[in-house]
């Protein structure tokens, strides 16, 4: 009976079982809102297949072309012929005793020698036997881009993107004879990832040159593009690069499927692809990388990663990618390993400056005053005894101000930006600290964290590194230095969670796998590098034979 | 269903309402003290002031303390051109009672702005107030609290203790001032190890003697003067080491690493020798139960000083003169220190009783109650091996 007693006493009130309630529930919860959530929108992967191929089979009722000249020709002219910018030039095949028509539109064909070679060589010296056969015309004609449509529909649709078409009387069919050539960009240096020392090629709007610029990387036949068309009302070329020998395959079906998946009746830039196929919609994290740079596209395809490549954007997607890629640089490799490893680990602590920064600021100054060493203290307890907000307001009017004019930054013209960024940040800074609006310290501190954020080598890493930013903030606000350590741990419960094509986001660390930490805080020296990354469970895990 | 959602949606907004209001304080919000003294107990003349008025409470006036509040609080927009270089940067607040705490309290009914101990670096105590009071009373509030630092410095003041935080300098924290202080170890053994509050806690608790910096408080100034003993066994301050004992009690304990000898040559001229390093090894002896000690100091330096007209010539013969009048000077000082420790004050502050332990851990426990008498009826042996290396940057012949 003691015994019963002596154990009775040791049963919590019911207050503690209350607290044990609700740190059950709150979990169960925040999961329970997290998947109806994620139901709203889903992933790229649990779209319907067939749904989506079906639907696109459907808008394409073909008609074909009739064989005569002008029933085909009045049907094109009818469908497409309203177009301003449409040049139809018909023309008699005088050897041939035939008429021919050429389509082709404006700014999208080389004139000159479209008149003088094809037109030319139609008019003067086609003779009976080459179109005498459809199926001989091919071999026969002098085009290297020459392909045959017997789709009508298909071919106004080529002819409007820009290839130059040619309809012969007595060809049951319409050929396309010149690729588009339409006004470029010249290749330029990558914008948004710059290096000191590397190539200085970037990719550009158009995916032949871009595909061109990764097969010059090197001379092998196990370089593998996979060509696909994407979007239902305008469609795009997209490809897959990858390398054969090398990518799992269970990844390159996996990319397959969801690209397969695509269900937008446009897609504007690569970023629409990013954002339809990746994981996890609600992450502030990016699950694919995307950059200009082709030497960076390559050497992810020799660790067995997959690329994704969208004409007329300069942008490619890399996929699957972890925490730490957002953190390197091409140049870690191009570098010595010492000193390249020294600024991965600077990138790292300077990532970390850019998230928790003001945070630890908030909660030093409003909650531990204990933890700031006492000369500092000093100063900082005279410099804000005139400013009138408490730390969080006061780091708010800093921090946004900062970020509208990065905004600005970005939208004012070339000369005015750095002018902008002087007047801006010097003289705002200086003004508000002389108005006592903010603290001398406030301003030191919101510096460092911007240009922390801008030594962060993906852009879009930075964007939500600096999004998380004024999130650490609140929770800084709300709980001191016990909520900053809160919300960096929900930081890492997530990513820990976080998965970009069936890779957790986070390894090598967790999980982790020790080989791979050689090229993870710190770069190895190259000669140790003997095998790819364990994470991407390669076909053939050697680099060296 | 959505409705549901919604509401959840809105309680999770909840708390950013809440924000920066969940104890925080702001840091210009709370005053600091950097600095605290401890006195015999008499109302301060403010509080005086007070009572006066009526405005009183209970209390036997045991003790008065007095913190130092850095930085004083400035008005309006900071003026670049006059940082009040005739104000002074801190703020020292005085009151009496029985309890420290209480006391402390008593402050909240008067300050605008809540203490913090957070950055307590000093703690002086005046050694009047520990003849009356033991070490552990005076210690037992800040060894408890959860905010002072067990880092926190204390220091025993001959005179009153509030008049140590007190500075003639303009632009000056006297509390930071006696912080600093212990870095001028590396020039002279006059000043000795500073003692935390955690070593003053194992130093309380092992009920040994020991001894606690003292400071002297004149014009404004401040002077690290020797040393006070304070008695284990009472936990009382039973007097004062001077500076040269004190000095010679760093270098017999294997503190002290430096410091300056003057003495006077065959001419009577000052000869001033420099310790460049010394090592003492104090080795105990029991012998049928009587306990002895031998001393053997090690001294390398050089002559770095002389007032003598005649030469003193840089060879071995001159190297052996010099080292034998700094032998008779160090053996002068070391006895002076033995005679305190012995016979005057009968403690053991040097750490004899620790050497016994390691070596003789039996015959420690025999003797370990009643050591501080037992050292003072045991023989100790001094040896010296004093050579100067060097005569500085001057070399004279023959």
């Amino acid at each position: 009976m003691s015994f019963l007693s002596s154990i009775a006493h040791h049963i919590p009130d019911w207050i503690v079982f209350c607290q044990a309630l609700i740190a059950l529930l709150v979990p169960i919860l925040a999961t329970r809102i997290y998947k109806t959530l994620h139901s709203f929108v889903g992933t790229g992967k649990n779209l319907d297949t067939n749904k989506v191929s079906q639907t696109l089979e459907s808008t394409r009722a073909a008609t074909p072309f009739s064989g005569d000249y002008q029933t085909d020709l009045q049907a094109i002219l009818s469908k497409i012929g309203s177009n301003s910018d449409l040049h139809t030039r018909e023309f008699p095949l005088t050897k041939l005793n035939a008429r021919g028509t050429l389509f082709c539109v404006d700014g999208m064909q080389n004139e000159r020698i479209l008149n003088m070679k094809m037109m030319e060589f139609l008019m003067f010296k086609a003779t009976g036997d080459v179109l005498a056969e459809p199926s001989k015309a091919e071999d026969l004609l002098p085009f290297s881009s020459l392909s045959t449509i017997s789709d009508i529909d298909n071919f106004n649709r080529s002819v409007l993107f820009g290839h130059a078409g040619l309809l012969i009387e007595g060809m049951p069919h319409g050929l396309l004879i010149e690729f588009p050539n339409g006004a470029n960009r010249s290749i330029d240096e990558p914008v948004s990832e710059a290096l000191i020392r590397g190539p200085r090629l970037g990719f550009s709007e158009v995916l032949s040159e871009n595909t061109s610029m990764l097969r010059r990387q090197g001379f092998s036949d196990q370089l593998e593009m996979k060509s696909y068309l994407v979007g239902t009302r305008l469609q795009k070329d997209l490809v897959i690069a990858y390398m054969k020998d090398i990518v799992n395959p269970d990844l390159l079906q996996e990319v397959q499927t969801r690209v397969n998946n695509l269900n937008s009746d446009f897609l504007a830039d690569s970023g629409y692809i990013e954002q339809l196929i990746e994981d996890n919609y609600l992450s502030p994290f990016q699950q694919v990388q995307n950059t200009e740079r082709p030497d960076r596209v390559i050497n992810a395809l020799l660790e067995g990663r997959i690329a994704i490549l969208l004409d007329g954007t300069p942008f490619a997607l890399i996929v699957p990618v972890t925490f730490s890629m957002l953190l390197q640089t091409p140049e870690d490799y191009y570098e010595r390993w010492i000193p390249g490893s020294l600024l991965r680990m600077l990138r790292f602590g300077a990532a970390f400056v850019a998230l928790m920064g003001p945070a630890l600021y908030i909660s030093l100054i409003a909650f531990h005053p204990g933890l700031i060493p006492t000369e500092l203290a000093i100063s900082i307890i005279e410099t804000r005894q005139g400013v009138p907000f408490p730390a969080l307001i006061e780091v708010l009017i800093l921090e946004v101000s900062i970020e509208i004019l990065r905004e600005a930054g970005i939208r004012l013209p070339k000369p005015i930006g750095p002018a902008m960024g002087i007047v801006g940040g010097l003289i705002i800074g200086d003004a508000a600290v002389q108005a006592g609006i903010v603290s001398p310290f406030l301003v030191i501190v919101v510096a460092v964290t911007a240009i922390s954020s801008f030594s962060i080598p993906t852009y879009s890493a930075g964007v939500t590194l600096r999004l998380l930013r004024f999130v650490s903030m609140m929770f800084a606000a709300f709980l001191g230095m016990f909520g900053t350590i809160l919300f960096f741990l929900l930081l890492c419960s997530h990513l820990t969670k976080l998965k970009s094509f069936g890779v957790p986001y986070l390894t090598p660390a967790s999980p982790f796998r020790a080989t791979d930490w050689k090229d993870l805080f710190f770069r190895a020296p190259l000669s140790l590098m003997k095998r790819r990354p364990a994470m991407l469970k390669t076909k053939d895990s050697k680099r060296k034979s | 269903m959505y409705r549901s959602y919604k509401m959840i949606f809105l309680y999770l907004l909840l708390p950013f309402v809440l924000t920066g209001c969940w104890s925080s304080k702001e840091i210009e919000d709370l005053a600091m003290y950097t600095g605290m003294a401890l006195d015999i107990g008499q109302p301060a003349p403010i509080e005086e002031e007070f009572e006066a008025k009526g405005a009183e409470y209970s209390k036997h006036n045991k003790v008065m303390t007095t913190i130092q509040i850095v930085p004083m609080k400035t008005v309006g927009t900071k003026d670049k051109n006059n940082t009040g270089s005739t104000k002074k940067p801190y703020l020292n607040v005085s009151g009496s009672g029985d309890s420290i705490l209480e006391i402390f309290r008593q402050f909240s009914i008067r300050l605008d702005r809540p203490i913090i101990g957070h950055h307590l670096k000093v703690i002086v105590i005046s050694s009047k107030l520990l003849r009356k009071q033991t070490i552990e009373q005076m210690s037992d509030f800040v060894l408890r609290d959860n905010d002072i630092r067990p880092s926190t410095k204390v220091y025993i003041s001959q005179g009153d203790a509030k008049e140590t935080l007190e500075s003639s300098e303009p632009n000056e924290i006297p509390s930071f001032h006696i912080t600093g202080m212990y870095r001028n170890q590396m020039r002279t053994s006059k000043v000795l190890d500073f003692v935390t509050l955690s070593k003053l806690d194992a130093l309380m608790k092992t009920k040994r003697s020991f001894v606690l910096q003292n400071l002297v408080s004149g014009g404004g100034q401040i002077e690290f003067s020797g040393a006070g003993i304070i008695k284990g066994s009472s936990g009382h301050w039973i007097g004062n080491l001077n500076q040269e004992d004190a000095e010679c009690l760093a270098w017999i304990t294997n503190k002290g690493k430096a410091g300056a000898i003057k003495a006077y040559d065959w001419d009577n001229q000052p000869l001033t020798y420099e310790i460049k390093s010394i090592k003492s090894k104090i080795s105990p002896h029991v012998d049928e139960g009587k306990i002895s000690f031998k001393v053997h100091l090690a001294v390398e330096g050089r002559l770095i000083e002389t007032w003598n007209k005649n030469n003193i010539p840089s060879t071995n013969y001159y190297a052996e003169k010099t080292s034998k009048i700094i032998e008779e000077k160090f053996a002068k000082m070391v006895q002076a220190l033995m005679n305190k420790l012995q016979s005057k004050y009968k403690v053991d502050v040097a750490g004899f009783g620790n050497r016994l332990a390691i070596v003789y851990p039996s015959v420690w426990k025999q003797v370990e109650d009643d050591w501080d008498d037992t050292f003072s009826r045991s023989e100790v042996n001094f040896t010296y091996d004093i050579s100067v290396t060097d005569f500085g940057s001057i070399t004279e012949t023959e």
